[in-house]
């Protein structure tokens, strides 16, 4: 059947290798395009802003690292899902690539958003539920990666920390919402909200090829880690023998 | 060009805010190059010695 030609295609090593090694300079390429544009547009072209002054330009680096800590999350948490459901190694691959990167991720959106927070509410740090969850979600990461090192049989260890990757995804709402369901110094949602974002468009484009840089740069280190994972499992098919040589 | 730097005063938490996001950007990429370098190499070594 042709629709699923694709799906068997997704699932299987070689192909996905080799379509990793084509598109990555592409997904890079473009993202580091974006990412320089956005940056001009986002420091020197944009007003400053009538309340926070200066201060609101942390939003070009904060809400991209914050949402690509939470997207990459729930990529891994597919990737696992998937990987449970169909035995799929490339999935289990997929989201064990994920891992570190969102970690990373995590570790910006914090240190960031503490560097925003100084200024604008006169802390570093507050046990604040948007804090507090997003912290949550670094020890999440960590928890996987753990697991994934502590296990040595590679199949088990896919699937124990799929499970604990899917379990984990209940967190990502949590973050999302959090702003909305309890009383908490950070601000709501600005741009990913229903309805028309609350923010002026010299403002807002650069914020937007900022998001889409980022996730064009994921998707690239994504590629790369995931041709890591596939050699390391599939060190004796013949394929990989093709893909060296 | 100083104005630009000072940024009304917020320069101090907004060049090292940049400078931690932008910087996890390009050590990430560093990292997966190195992993996939690695498992290159640890795979060809596998590869000779099965032969």
């Amino acid at each position: 059947m042709a629709t699923w030609t694709w799906f068997h295609r997704l699932a299987s090593p070689p192909h996905v290798y080799a379509f990793a090694r084509r598109w990555t300079p592409w997904f890079g390429g473009f993202a580091a395009l974006a990412m320089v544009i956005a940056l001009y547009g986002g420091l020197v072209l944009a007003p400053e802003d009538y309340q926070q002054k200066d201060a609101f330009r942390m939003v070009y680096v904060h809400a991209p690292t914050a949402w690509l800590s939470l997207m990459i999350y729930t990529t891994m948490a597919i990737a696992a899902a998937v990987g449970l459901i169909w035995r799929m190694k490339v999935a289990h691959a997929a989201a064990a690539a994920c891992a570190p990167i969102g970690a990373w991720f995590t570790v910006g959106a914090l240190g960031t958003g503490m560097l925003w927070g100084k200024p604008m509410w006169g802390a570093y740090w507050v046990w604040d539920p948007r804090l507090t969850s997003e912290l949550v979600l670094l020890f999440l990461y960590f928890g996987y990666m753990g697991l994934r090192a502590g296990i040595e049989d590679p199949v088990k260890a896919d699937k124990a920390s799929a499970m604990l990757a899917v379990v984990g995804v209940i967190n990502v709402p949590i973050i999302k919402f959090s702003v909305e369901w309890w009383n908490s110094l950070h601000q709501t949602a600005t741009v990913m909200q229903l309805g028309k974002p609350k923010m002026n468009g010299d403002m807002l484009w650069p914020l937007l090829l900022m998001l889409l840089g980022f996730l064009l740069y994921f998707i690239a280190v994504l590629l790369i880690r995931l041709r890591a994972e596939l050699l390391r499992r599939e060190r004796n098919a013949s394929w990989v023998r093709e893909v060296l040589t | 060009m100083s104005e630009f730097f000072a940024m009304g005063g917020y320069g101090k938490y907004l060049w090292p805010a940049f400078a931690l996001g932008f910087g996890i950007v390009v050590l990430n990429l560093i990292l997966a190059l190195n992993s996939l370098n690695a498992a290159r190499q640890e795979a060809r070594r596998r590869l000779e010695t099965s032969q």
